[in-house]
């Protein structure tokens, strides 16, 4: 059992090296200060303040579905090979078709 | 009470929710993060143990909390997402001490349902994207830059509807989480999703695991290089990985929170619901996992989040017992424990009920608090309490001094205490005793006054005829200044090596302290005479002091003059027409202070600078009516200054700001600090007839005293007559083949607080409600619980009884019992009979004697017509209801007919948690989605329609879940101050709050809006989080919230540089010292 928690992480050997226990009926009365910031940079630059996509998932799918098909068109006109042709639109179909 | 409310905080969130360690102070300073529901608390590690540095409020409650490091950062940033779909990410700027907003956003979407499991926020570990998931078969994902910047947020589908945890897994080529979900047979499984952040879509990932644990409730990832993650359930755990998969049965329970060890995730703590830590061990060989190992390791508070800190140092989280920091040992204790508690960190919540027990016009409060085992009572009062070890009856002390045997003595020996005609000198004898002596070098024939010990073992005495300095060896007199005939003294102070005193006609006189001699340096005429003064050494020279303070009879006004040329430096007019009675010179946290106490009982400070003798940054508060005597005392190392009056106060500093604390103390005439070897640390105080030697408690505004009782208290009432308190209660008892519950009804000494009789409930039999009542035409006062019979089978319960008690000889004796038809929810005396909420049902019982002379509840009449009647209140013949679902209606009782009747509801579909009567028209209402409002009885109202609808008057987000209001105040209510006219009502919540409802008039409404809204524009929401928005009333819909203010906000201005605090005062056009004095007169009230 000593040996399961032989080792234990050390970071920096002195921190709590002069913590001794407290009486346990006397709690902790240390308290922090509170913050109240008054300066500009509780905003982010304006870059920084993230939205969400406005077009939701099935309008995205659709569009990236279009996008998808026209590029393969193009593709095959300049120079791709018969087996890259005829694997693709059977994976979208696997992929696609049983989600709508 | 009224319309206009203004909510303020007495004692902030204790609830620990979160914590995370890393380096956000700077790269190489080790922090403790903690989230406290809406506050954040940064703390450092150092070897003296965790150092408090900030704590940061947060306008939103925190739903995630997680540190992270994007690529080339030297320090980590802090990640929050708040439950009401904001998130911001934090840095800390060590040059400006700042927290600063990296970047933030609303990542709410308008549709979806939101998660019924909480919300899970988590980041990649190679930080290229955070995932949430906050609505049901959605998993949105806001991708990094690989600069570190986020961007645009987006959605993805996740089959899985019913969601229990979502982990990121380390160490794959494409973010990949794990999903631990629940399927419609109720079966549990993980599986992995690969996000690929280009195609906006997840791809199956490298592998899944069905048929879990029914009770697997938690994912662990692992890091680097074992990368698989621990499945945790009830009965076993499980490591997985695409190409590992290892099981370990456990003893059952429920984990609750986890903690890692090692960076390389061999070892992890885990606790469960009963607070048992234990250490899991995944053993492997390089990166092959070879098995699990599971040990006991002792117990703490049930935690709710552990962090493991450095050199075996762990911090434990509580929501249900006060967190704690233990200390992991190699070797076990004598119980066979590894845990060693290393410090305490108090909780009160959750604050499921409490009662105010009014001592001298004080509010005293307690809870019951904290749940399972942690279950504890907690009782809170504003001020500080003396602790007295000694007395005796002494009538017209005018003044009274300690006095050391010798110079170095390190402990006071005498005693001196002055009356209108004589002297008389106490001191400790070999027995410990105070007994009267004698210094023979004094005068004890006439009033002293002013004593102080001096240099070269000698002590002064100052009459009002002459200066006496004795030798403390031999107490006998060395030298005599006598004050020239028809001058006689009036005032005097000294220090170790100074004297001044002031005669009639306006003389200042100043000596100096020599070896056996008393040596006249100066004198100077003042245009009046003197009415106080002091001469506190506050400089590097603790014997000596450079300038002295005196306060002026008929100009009223305060003189600063140079010593030792008694050349006046400073004059400051105090206004008005009363006489400043004390000053005092003082150094609180390094800083100093002029404090002048008027005649009527205020108090005016002032910064001090000691070298050029200004003074600035006035204030005045109000401490009591009577005359003020100041004084110094130190304990535990630091100075506090005693304020003796009607209303004694302790004025000490915090975050070096001016505080006051009352002390439980009627009235005190004098305070002088007694260390003696008997009674080291005390004060003398003298009251009206009384002398007494007391300690003092720890300095604080807030006291908080624990009851620990190993069982969790549910309802609690106190029974004035007989000095008790009733308590419902359970107790989780836990044996190896189940656990069960015991409820109780337990009577507790209201000083003791010791159980001294016990009624134990039937089993499945809960108490429900608790009163102290008496009925009309008897005498005896009863405590009558309500009970409910909560059988495993049932949605509601059917069964419930009313049980009616008398304290006889200290016992709870059984009177009668009613059974009910379900559950009695609240109790209420009313009208001398007994109001009862029952399920749906309100229902009125009166008390009557059978033909035998035993006693009997019978219904009277009743009212249906509510989903559950939970809370009830009562005014007159009025009764308000909260109901489970349907907000708050009114129903009048009517006696003539014997009936109760609906007058008037509100009709919005409010989940009440609490309500409460203001006053005849007004009533307050705290819902579950953490909001608070007001109805208004609309009694004028033109139509029927219009009569029976309670208005909507007050909106307002308060963001705590209250569990009950009660009537009461924190502080002495001093009749004649202008705050004592301010009702108050205490509320009690969940993360452990206590917070003052104070009702304003119109006048005060309007001009605190006006303050609030000129500081929501100085005070910056952290994270750019608006405090507009967080306070808005938040349910559906979102309405902004109105006549509450929040009081929180508004007394920052206190903690405002003074540059701010004039930017508010030109705005409102009212002058800063106005608007501190009103604040301040706010912040009293807590």
């Amino acid at each position: 059992m000593g040996s399961m928690l032989g080792d234990l992480p050390s970071y920096d050997p002195h921190n709590f090296s002069l913590l001794r226990p407290s009486d346990p009926s006397n709690p902790s009365k240390m308290t922090p200060i509170t913050y109240h910031p008054t300066h500009d940079r509780t905003l982010p630059p304006p870059n920084q303040v993230i939205t969400s996509e406005a077009r939701n998932i099935l309008l995205r799918h659709i569009y990236q579905r279009a996008e998808d098909k026209l590029r393969p068109k193009r593709a095959a006109s300049e120079n791709l090979t018969p087996e890259h042709g005829s694997k693709h639109p059977k994976a979208m179909g696997n992929s696609d078709g049983p989600q709508f | 009470m009224s319309v206009w409310n203004y909510v303020v905080t007495a004692h902030k969130p204790t609830n620990v929710t979160h914590s995370c360690v890393g380096n956000f102070t700077s790269p190489q300073e080790l922090n403790l993060i903690i989230a406290k529901c809406t506050r954040v608390e940064i703390h450092l590690l150092t070897p003296e143990g965790l150092q408090p540095l900030l704590d940061v409020p947060l306008y939103g409650r925190i739903a995630t909390l997680e540190l992270f490091r994007p690529h080339g950062e030297a320090q980590d940033l802090l990640f929050i997402a708040t439950e009401r779909y904001k998130f911001c990410v934090l840095q800390w700027d060590p040059e400006a001490s700042e927290v600063i907003t990296r970047a933030m956003g609303d990542v709410s979407d308008r549709i979806g349902r939101p998660t019924d499991n909480g919300q899970i926020g988590i980041i990649d570990p190679d930080c290229r994207l955070i995932g949430l998931h906050l609505y049901d078969s959605l998993f949105k994902v806001i991708p990094f830059d690989n600069k570190g910047q986020l961007k645009e947020a987006f959605n993805l589908r996740l089959e899985e509807l019913q969601v229990l945890d979502i982990k990121f897994l380390y160490g794959c080529p494409q973010p990949t989480i794990a999903v631990l979900y629940q399927d419609n047979k109720d079966a549990r499984h993980v599986k992995t999703y690969e996000v690929a952040l280009k195609e906006k879509d997840f791809i199956e990932g490298p592998w899944s695991q069905n048929n879990l644990d029914n009770g697997a409730d938690l994912l662990i990832p692992v890091p680097p290089p074992l990368c698989g993650v621990l499945i945790i359930g009830e009965e076993t755990i499980v490591y997985c990985s695409a190409s590992s998969f290892k099981a370990i049965s456990i003893r059952p329970s429920i984990t609750r929170a986890y903690g890692r060890v090692d960076a390389d995730g061999s070892r992890y703590l885990l606790s469960d619901f009963v607070g048992l830590l234990q250490l899991l061990v995944i053993m492997h060989e390089k990166d092959k996992v070879t098995g699990l190992k599971i040990e006991l390791l002792g117990e703490t508070s049930v935690a709710s989040t552990i962090s493991y800190l450095d050199n075996a140092v762990v911090y434990i989280g509580s929501s249900y017992g006060d967190s704690q920091l233990i200390k992991l040992n190699l070797q076990p204790d004598p119980k066979g424990s590894y845990v060693e508690v290393l410090e305490r960190y108090v909780n009160l919540g959750p604050i499921v009920d409490f009662c105010v027990v009014d001592l001298d016009g004080q509010g005293q409060v307690v809870t019951c608090s904290g749940a399972y085992k942690d279950g504890s009572l907690r009782i809170v009062r504003n001020g500080i309490g003396i602790n007295e070890q000694a007395s005796v009856e002494l009538q017209g002390i005018k003044g009274m001094w300690s006095l050391r045997g010798s110079s170095d003595d390190p402990y006071d020996t005498f005693l001196v205490v002055s009356f209108i005609g004589d002297t008389r000198i106490l001191a400790m004898n070999l027995e410990d005793e105070l007994e009267e002596t004698e210094i023979d070098g004094f005068c004890s024939e006439v009033q002293t006054l002013f004593c102080h010990d001096a240099v070269y073992n000698q002590l002064v005495q100052v009459t009002s005829s002459s200066v006496r300095l004795v030798s403390s060896i031999n107490r006998e007199l060395r030298h005599e200044w006598h004050a020239r005939s028809g001058y006689s003294i009036n005032v005097a102070t000294a220090n170790a090596t100074q004297v001044l005193l002031a005669t009639g006609s306006g003389h200042l006189i100043y000596l100096e302290i020599g070896d056996g001699i008393l040596t006249e340096t100066k004198h100077a005429q003042l245009e009046y005479d003197v009415s106080c003064l002091d001469l506190s050494p506050i400089g590097e020279n603790a014997k000596h002091s450079q300038l002295a303070a005196v306060g002026m009879w008929t100009d009223i006004s305060v003189q600063i003059f140079s010593l030792p040329d008694l050349n006046l430096i400073t004059k400051e007019n105090l206004g008005g027409e009363i006489i400043p009675r004390s000053v005092l010179l003082c150094s609180l946290e390094g800083v100093s202070y002029l404090l002048c106490a008027l005649g009527d009982g205020h108090l005016l400070s002032f910064l001090l600078n000691i070298n050029t003798g200004e003074l600035t940054d006035r204030k005045k508060v109000s401490l009591g009516t009577q005359p003020i005597t100041l004084r110094t005392f130190s304990s535990k190392n630091t100075t506090y200054v005693f304020a003796a009056s009607d209303r004694p106060t302790v004025i000490y500093s915090s975050n070096k700001k001016l505080l006051y604390s009352n002390v439980h103390l009627k009235e005190v005439i004098h305070m002088c600090p007694f260390n003696s070897a008997a009674f080291p640390d005390s004060l003398g105080i003298a009251k009206e007839g009384e002398l007494s030697i007391g300690t003092i408690d720890d300095i604080q505004k807030l006291h908080i005293r624990s009851i620990p009782l190993g069982e969790q208290a549910r309802r609690i009432c106190h029974q004035e007559q007989t000095r008790t308190f009733g308590i419902c209660s359970l107790k989780y008892n836990q044996s190896n083949t189940e656990e069960t519950e015991m409820h109780f009804v337990r009577l507790l000494d209201d000083q003791t607080y010791e159980f001294i009789s016990t009624y134990a409930l039937d089993q499945y039999e809960y108490g429900c409600s608790i009163i102290s009542c008496s009925f009309s035409d008897d005498h005896n006062v009863y405590y009558c619980i309500g009970t409910a019979y909560v059988m495993p089978e049932e949605n509601e319960p059917t069964k419930g009884r009313i049980l009616v008690f008398l304290v006889e000889d200290q016992k709870l004796q059984l009177i009668t019992e009613k059974e009910t038809k379900g559950s009695v929810y609240s109790l209420n005396s009313f009208n001398g009979k007994l109001l009862t909420a029952i399920n749906q049902k309100i229902q009125l019982f009166k008390w009557t004697t059978r033909d035998d002379g035993t006693r009997e509840l019978m219904p009277e009449c009743g009212h249906h017509g509510h989903i559950l009647a939970l809370y009830v209140q009562t005014r007159g013949d009025f009764i308000v209801v909260g109901d489970l679902m349907k907000s708050i209606s009114l129903l009048i009782y009517k006696n003539e007919e014997g009936a109760i009747e609906e007058c008037a509801r509100d009709y919005n579909a409010n989940w009440m948690s609490a309500v409460e009567i203001l006053d005849d028209d007004v009533y307050l209402g705290a819902e579950n989605n953490f909001n608070l409002f007001t109805v208004r009885k609309n009694s004028e109202g033109a139509t029927d329609e219009e009569r029976s609808r309670l208005e909507v008057v007050g909106e307002y987000h308060l963001g705590e879940f209250i569990n009950r209001f009660r009537q009461g105040s924190l502080v002495m209510q001093s009749p004649d101050s202008e705050m004592g006219q301010i009702p108050t009502v205490i509320f009690g919540t969940v993360n452990g709050v206590i917070g003052i409802i104070a009702s304003l008039n119109h006048e005060q409404y309007v001009f605190f809006e006006k303050l609030q809204s000129n500081m929501r524009k100085v005070i910056k929401g952290v994270g750019g989080l608006s405090h507009e928005q967080w306070r808005s009333f938040y349910e559906k819909k979102t309405v902004d919230a109105r006549n509450f203010l929040d009081g929180d906000l508004i007394e920052s201005f206190l903690d405002l540089g003074r540059g701010r605090m004039e930017e508010i005062s030109m705005s409102m056009s009212v002058p800063v010292e106005e608007l501190m004095n009103r604040v301040e007169e706010m912040a009293r009230l807590h």
